[in-house]
């Protein structure tokens, strides 16, 4: 399948992955997985994407950090 | 100024809500909670002010320096080490024996209450034998024990012996897929190591440990004379032998507790002798000393000892036999005997009813500082809360009497008073409550504190009977003794008492997502919204089903398949607990397991078995949607639908508006109510109670909703009741939708109370609007819909009274607003330590003002 870069994707090794992306949050079971939170509502609301594998997946819209609590569901 | 009710015209009289108080004319709205707490002594004052308070948000822990310990892992290692060989039971005894002979224990200033279960009061416990994913998970957060190294060897060790990787083997690797993800339904408790029980709390007060070892003792013996009888019969004979094993651990583990309690005595006596000037604490800290030498050891004589011995099996059974969730007695039932020794005869440890008090606020403390390792994905359901900490109060006595007694009154007072968020308070109603009491609840209902939540007497009494049929030892709860329930958690009731209580959470809880499955329903089991990947059997397209019938009949299927692995994954956790993660602490001070010699988490008395449909209304506003827009009145196809959908409504706007206005559940309108009634009592309800669980029992629906209302809210595609993606779910197992309740507070009970067959449990979730409820009248308007509530059988209640301008306020200050307390979904949280997302659908809420159609419903005479 087509790689489009803006959305979550495998890269194998990549030096961005989710795990170490702003909008990341763990997956609520396996910390090897993960939830993406990049998109946002213009009125608050934060629609998921289950990540698969949080080390070796990512997306062009990576931001280092980490999000406070309040900004997450 | 604060806003008062304005005037309304009730059977041709103008009536006016002035405040009770009249001094509140003077506090703003956007700050009155903030005037409400008022700890009744200068110690409670100065404990609440240095609370290691432990809530969570989004997976983290809002306080800073709160963190998991090493200390319990550590000692749970060297002790399975070192008892290889030795039967299981006994190996957990010994488990046990080792964390309670070698842990650290602490003394913290001002407290009356002492314990705790990590080396530090701002650590909390974690539990390898669990869940190896948990414990990775914490592992690779900002809160990992220390050293690392160590920690991480720890948790590869436990990885093969741990309960998660003992039951998976069992399941097929995509179920376990689907399962981990929470999104069509919870993860097993296998996975995530949370749990829940109701300790016999009694026979540790009224027997005391050392009269429990006596009778184990007896047991063995009288098992020994057994075995060795003439002529043999292995074929009964050998059945001796695991009772032996069972009650030998449980003397191991009792002779453990009565040290460890010891040693916090001499504890005590050390620091008065040695460290302590002031010569009032120095007293306290030597009866401290004198207490915890006597008990749990001995029977409670005063209500000091039942607080101090209490908290020592709370500590056991919650914190460091196993991890468990809750705080689940019938409190006031347990504490009046030593309330009446101590305020009334004055026999022993004699105390005011305003010392009473005090205890009770001392203890919502040491609560409020309880640490629980829970895993990430319990961190997230209980946003601005510590744990769900919860306890029962009222209803009824086993002869049909009041069960209200001065004790409720002193906790309810106490939890006015102190104003934290644990624990939570669950009021059984019943009509036969003293007017007295039922003022003290409504007391913490308008002060906001969202507890007591209150569940029907009558309800729950005769659910105790209903499961009892089901008993596979034919010793169920007998007619008397089915008064004795408390709620296990937030929602569901079971026994309580000396035996036949639940001992674990594989028997019931846990959750299942109407909303994901209705969506996923529609894309032939695919979950393109959240996880792209097939989440259910393939039961065809939204676009292949010619009749409302055919798109419920394959929901049904991926409903059935549901409830079908979960209540699995909950029975295979339980055969293997059974087998590894005996907890012969709680055998021993079960009455049916010491006299049949079996272990806790075996035996199974009363089945009480139940599991949580959460984000129900989401679901079913979409189901008569669909029918009335697309198979009854045919102004959409399905197609057009399911474009609008991967749309997220964009470009069909006028669409949306029409699946948005279609009839909504809480206004009493036939039409939805109809379909909606069906989907609960034969879809939900109907295919739940085909599954019969470890127990033998049917297992029957919780409407519920804690925060995974927002979570799997988060994790749905937009829906067809109109509803965004990612936006919030409905949030409690029967409340109306955010802001669809547009008839008034009569209306949604109407609606409610159509649903009764085939249900266990069914949170309804109401907020009630502050002036009214703080007026002259607010006492007499919510006692008549209580009346209302219960003649319509309705099952539970629970109020959130707080203003608009408040909570917006908090948004902007949160600092200034610490004390204000919300209601979530079967727990208070602190509304800001709430995330945003949460705090919105509070705010989004519908305010219930009664008018003068209630009023005449609930046939309230208002007087000027
Ligand atoms: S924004 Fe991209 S990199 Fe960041 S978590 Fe989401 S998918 Fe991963």
């Amino acid at each position: 399948m087509e790689v489009v870069d803006s959305q979550l994707h495998v890269e194998e090794g990549t030096v961005k992955p989710c795990l170490k992306c702003k909008w990341q949050i763990a997956d609520p079971t396996n910390p090897d997985q993960g939830q993406c939170t990049v998109n946002r509502t213009a009125m608050g609301s934060i629609w998921k994407r289950w990540i698969r594998d949080v080390h070796n997946m990512t997306c062009s819209k990576h931001e280092e950090g980490k999000l406070s609590f309040r900004e997450h569901v | 100024m604060a806003t008062m009710a304005p005037a309304v015209e009730y059977k041709g009289k103008v009536i006016d809500f002035p405040f009770e108080n009249p001094e509140e004319e003077k506090i703003p709205d956007d700050e009155l909670h903030e005037h409400l707490a008022k700890p009744s002594t200068e110690r409670t004052k100065r404990l609440k002010a240095r609370c290691r308070w432990k809530h969570a948000s989004a997976g983290e822990f809002v306080e800073h320096g709160v963190r998991a310990g090493i200390e319990r892992m550590r000692l749970v290692t060297e002790a399975h080490k070192a008892s290889r060989g030795k039967p299981e039971v006994t190996r957990r005894a010994l488990i046990l024996e080792r964390c309670l002979n070698k842990g650290t224990i602490c003394l913290q200033t001002d407290e009356k209450i002492i314990g705790y279960h990590a080396e530090d009061p701002n650590y909390f416990p974690l539990y390898p034998e669990l869940s190896y994913m948990n414990v990775k998970d914490y592992l690779m957060s900002d809160y990992s024990p220390q050293p690392e190294a160590e920690a991480e060897a720890i948790n590869d060790y436990w990885k093969p012996y741990s309960l998660q990787a003992k039951c998976e083997q069992y399941f097929d690797p995509i179920d376990l897929t689907r399962m981990y993800q929470v999104s069509t339904m919870e993860a097993p408790t296998f996975a995530h190591g949370y749990n829940s029980i109701i300790p016999p709390y009694e026979t540790v007060l009224e027997d005391g440990l050392l009269k429990r070892i006596k009778m184990a003792e007896e047991h063995i013996k009288e098992a020994k004379a057994e075995l060795a009888k003439e002529p043999w019969d292995g074929s009964k004979q050998l059945s001796w032998i695991p009772k032996i094993d069972n009650w030998q651990a449980m003397v191991i583990a009792d002779k453990a507790v009565i040290a460890w309690a010891r040693r916090y005595a001499r504890l005590c006596k050390i620091v008065a002798e040695n460290f302590e000037s002031d010569p009032d604490r120095k007293k306290e800290l030597m009866e401290m000393a004198e207490i915890s030498n006597r008990v749990p050891a001995e029977p409670c004589k005063g209500l000091k000892d039942a607080f101090q011995a209490k908290w020592y099996t709370f500590l056991v059974c919650h914190g460091i036999e196993r991890y468990a969730s809750g705080f689940a007695h019938k409190e006031d039932k347990v504490l009046y005997p030593y309330y009446k020794a101590s305020v009334i005869d004055k026999t022993f440890q004699p105390m005011t009813h305003a010392d009473v008090v005090e205890y009770v606020e001392m203890e919502r403390l040491k609560i409020s500082e309880h640490g629980a390792g829970k895993s990430r994905g319990y961190r997230e359901i209980f946003p601005g809360s510590n744990d769900l900490f919860i306890l029962t109060l009222g209803g009824t006595n086993r002869d049909g009497s009041d069960g209200c007694n001065d004790m409720t009154d002193a906790i309810l007072e106490g939890a006015r008073n102190i104003r934290t968020t644990e624990p939570s308070i669950v009021f059984r109603y019943s009509k036969k409550n003293r007017p007295q009491t039922l003022r003290k609840v409504f007391n913490c209902v308008r002060d906001g504190l969202g507890y007591p939540s209150i569940k029907n007497d009558d309800v729950g009494i005769e659910q105790m009977k209903y499961y009892s049929k089901f008993s596979m030892n034919n010793n169920g709860a007998t007619d008397e003794e089915a008064h004795d329930w408390c709620n296990v958690l937030c929602m569901s009731p079971g026994l309580c008492g000396r035996r036949k209580s639940q001992k674990t959470r594989s028997e019931g809880g846990s959750a299942i997502f109407p909303a994901k499955i209705l969506e996923i329903t529609l894309n032939n089991g695919y979950d393109w919204a959240y996880s792209d990947m097939q989440l259910g059997p393939e039961t065809g397209n939204a676009e292949d089903f010619k009749t409302y019938d055919d798109l419920l009949e394959a929901f049904r299927k991926q409903y059935s398949y549901v409830m079908s692995l979960v209540v699995r994954a909950k029975d295979v956790g339980r055969h293997i607990e059974t087998q590894y993660l005996q907890i012969p602490f709680v055998s021993s001070i079960d009455d049916g397991c010491m006299e049949l010699g079996e272990e806790a988490t075996h035996l199974s008395e009363q089945p009480n078995g139940w599991h949580n449909p959460i984000t129900t209304i989401v679901a079913a506003n979409s189901l008569v949607a669909m029918k009335k827009l697309i198979y009854d009145e045919k102004k959409y196809t399905m197609k057009q639908l399911m474009d609008a959908l991967k749309a997220n409504w964009e470009g069909h706007e006028e669409m949306r508006k029409d699946f948005k206005n279609a009839p909504k559940w809480g206004n009493d309108d036939d039409y939805a109510d109809t379909i909606i009634q069906s989907f609960y009592e034969d879809i939900l309800g109907g295919e739940m109670a085909k599954v019969t669980n470890y127990s033998g029992g049917p297992v029957l629906p919780v409407g519920q909703a804690v925060a995974l209302y927002m979570e799997v809210g988060s994790r749905t595609g937009p829906t067809p009741d109109g509803r965004y993606g990612g936006e919030a779910a409905d949030d409690g197992g029967i409340s109306p939708y955010f802001g669809t309740d547009t008839k008034g507070p009569t209306a949604v009970l109407k609606s409610v109370s159509k649903v009764q067959k085939n249900q266990k449990a069914n949170l309804l979730n109401q907020r009630l609007a502050v002036p009214m409820m703080r007026s002259v009248h607010g006492f007499d308007i919510w006692h008549a819909y209580m009346d209302t509530w219960h003649d319509l059988n309705v099952d539970h209640v629970q109020f959130n009274c707080v203003s608009t301008d408040e909570m917006r306020a908090a948004q902007r200050e949160p600092e200034k607003h610490r004390d204000l307390i919300v209601r979530i979904a079967g727990f208070s949280a602190r509304f800001v330590d709430i995330p945003t997302y949460g705090q919105n659908t509070i705010i989004a809420r519908n305010e219930q003002n009664f008018g003068p159609q209630d009023f005449e419903f609930m046939n309230l005479e208002l007087g000027q």
